[in-house]
C-alpha cells in the first residue's frame, strides 16, 4: 500500500507536486494523468525515493523511500520516463544484472512472457522501439514486486505495440497495484480502474474512471481546462 | 556488489576503447622506462616510478570520467539508483572495477621488474613497496575522478576537472612550486601532496604515515561522492 500524506516538491521556485495525497489499494490499476509538466513524474520519483520530498509523508507498505530506501526498492518494480537502458549489453546480459541485483534467478521466465526471447542475444541498441519497451517492462517485473510504477509505458510506440503493452498492464493488475502515468486519455479509459488526474502540482480528480465511453476526455476536460 | 562490479567492468572490457587506453598506457609507460635503461643506463625502477604519478594523471581520469557522467547523460542512473542497491555499493563498486581496470593496466609493466632481475642485481622489497605505492596513489586518484564525475553530465569536464585538480596536487609537492612558494605556505601545502607521500614508496620506505595519508584522501573522495547521491535534490 502506498501512502502520499501532503506531500510537497519545488524545483527552485516551481511547485512540481502541491501537498498532494492519495493512498493506494491492492490489485488497483491506477491511471495517472496530467499534462506534460503536471507533477506525474515527480510524484513517482518521490514514491521511489528517487527525490526527497520538501514537505508531507509518504510510505510504501509501511516503509520511508528515503530512511528505508532499500525496502522500499525490493517491492517496486520501475518503468522510467523514456525507458533508459544500457544500450550496449545484450537484453539477456541486462536482464540478468536487473534479476541478480532483484535476488530473481529466473529472468527468463519473464522474458519469454513479455516476448523477448527471439532478441536475448541481441544488443538492446540494435532492438526495435517497442522492443526496448518490452525489456525495461521486463526489468520492472523482475523480482516479481508487488507494486508496478509505469511512466508513460507506451510513449512512442505504434498503435499495434501499444495494445500488446495494455494487455500486459490489464493481466498483470489482476495481482499487482499498478500506477502507470500517460496523458493519451482513452489508453486511461482502456486500462485503468481508478483515476488520479494531476494538473500543475494538484490532484485535481481521485476517483473511480467513468463508466461512459469517452467518460475519461470529458472528465479530463473538466478537470483540467474547466469546460 | 559482486553483481555491479560484473556489469562496471564489461562495459571497460567490451569495449575497444577500454583496451586501447589500457595498452597506451602500458607501452608509454615502458618507453619512458627503456629510455632511462638504455640511453641514461640507469638499471633502477625510481626513475619509472617518479614519472608514473604524471602518467596516471591523465590515465585515471581518462577511465573514471565515464563512470558517473555517461550515466547521469543517458539517466540510466536512474536505473541504477531505483534498485535494491545502496549508493555506498554503487559508489564502491564503480570504484573497485576502476581500480581492477589500473591493476590490468600496470600489470603490464610488470615486464620491466622482471627484465632487471635478469639484468642486474635489485632489491625486491623496494619493488614491491614501490608498486604498492602506485596502487595506493592509483587508488587515491581514481576516488578523485570519480568523485568529479559525479558531479556532471558531460565527460569531458568530468574528465578536464579531474586532471586540473590532480596536476594541482601533484604540483604542491614538486619541487618547483615549492621553491616559490614562501616556506610557511612550503610547510603548509606539501604535506597534502599526493607526490611528497608516494616519494618514500619510491624510495622503498614504507611509512605509515603515508599509507593512512591515501586511505584518507582516497576515503574522503569516496565519502563525498555516496553523499552527493544521498542527498538527492
Amino acid at each position: 500500500m502506498i501512502v502520499l500524506s501532503s506531500v510537497s516538491k519545488a524545483f527552485g521556485q516551481k511547485k512540481a507536486v502541491d501537498k498532494i495525497s492519495f493512498k493506494t489499494k491492492g490489485g488497483e490499476i491506477i491511471g495517472f494523468l496530467g499534462p506534460n509538466g503536471a507533477g506525474k513524474t515527480t510524484t513517482m520519483r518521490l514514491i521511489l525515493g528517487y527525490l526527497k520530498p520538501d514537505e508531507g509523508k509518504i510510505t510504501v507498505n509501511h516503509f520511508d523511500p528515503i530512511d528505508n530506501r532499500i525496502e522500499v526498492l525490493k517491492q517496486i518494480g520501475y518503468l522510467p520516463e523514456n525507458n533508459p537502458l544500457y544500450l550496449e549489453m545484450k537484453v539477456k546480459e541486462y536482464l540478468s544484472f536487473i534479476a541478480q541485483a532483484k535476488n530473481d534467478d529466473d529472468w527468463q521466465k519473464i522474458a519469454f512472457e513479455v516476448g523477448l526471447a527471439e532478441v536475448l542475444t541481441k544488443k538492446i541498441e540494435e532492438l526495435s522501439r517497442g522492443f526496448k519497451q518490452r525489456v525495461g517492462l521486463a526489468a520492472a517485473l523482475l523480482g516479481n514486486p508487488q507494486i508496478l510504477i509505469l511512466d508513460e509505458p507506451t510513449s512512442g510506440l505504434d498503435p499495434l505495440e501499444q495494445e500488446k503493452i495494455r494487455s500486459l498492464i490489464k493481466k498483470l493488475g489482476q495481482k499487482k497495484t499498478i500506477i502507470f502515468s500517460t496523458h493519451i486519455l482513452s489508453e486511461a479509459e482502456a486500462v485503468a480502474n481508478r483515476l488520479i488526474i494531476i494538473y500543475e502540482g494538484k490532484i485535481v480528480y481521485d476517483g473511480k474512471k467513468p463508466k461512459e465511453k469517452g467518460g475519461v476526455e470529458k472528465l479530463f476536460k473538466l478537470k483540467v481546462k474547466g469546460k | 556488489m559482486k553483481n555491479l562490479i560484473k556489469k562496471e567492468l564489461g562495459h571497460y572490457l567490451n569495449n575497444p576503447l577500454g583496451y586501447i587506453v589500457i595498452v597506451l598506457f602500458g607501452v608509454f609507460a615502458n618507453l619512458f622506462f627503456v629510455k632511462d635503461l638504455f640511453v641514461i643506463g640507469s638499471a633502477s625502477l625510481r626513475p619509472f616510478f617518479l614519472l608514473l604519478p604524471w602518467f596516471l594523471l591523465v590515465f585515471i581520469p581518462s577511465i573514471t570520467m565515464r563512470s558517473f557522467s555517461e550515466e547521469k547523460k543517458n539517466n540510466t542512473i536512474e536505473i541504477l539508483l531505483t534498485l535494491p542497491y545502496s549508493e555506498t555499493q554503487i559508489v564502491l563498486a564503480k570504484f573497485f572495477s576502476v581500480l581492477m581496470v589500473f591493476i590490468i593496466a600496470l600489470s603490464l609493466t610488470l615486464s620491466l621488474p622482471l627484465s632487471l632481475i635478469f639484468l642486474t642485481k635489485i632489491y625486491l622489497p623496494e619493488i614491491f613497496v614501490g608498486y604498492l605505492g602506485v596502487l595506493l596513489l592509483g587508488a587515491s586518484f581514481s576516488a578523485i575522478s570519480l568523485f568529479f564525475s559525479s558531479q556532471t553530465k558531460n565527460q569531458v569536464v568530468a574528465f578536464l576537472s579531474s586532471v586540473i585538480t590532480l596536476f594541482f596536487l601533484l604540483v604542491l609537492g614538486g619541487d618547483f612550486l615549492a621553491s616559490y612558494l614562501p616556506k610557511l605556505f612550503q610547510e603548509f601545502f606539501v604535506p597534502f601532496s599526493p607526490l611528497s607521500h608516494f616519494q618514500s614508496f619510491v624510495k622503498g620506505i614504507l611509512d605509515f604515515r603515508s599509507v593512512f595519508y591515501f586511505f584518507s584522501l582516497t576515503f574522503l573522495f569516496l565519502f563525498l561522492t555516496v553523499v552527493e547521491f544521498e542527498k538527492r535534490i
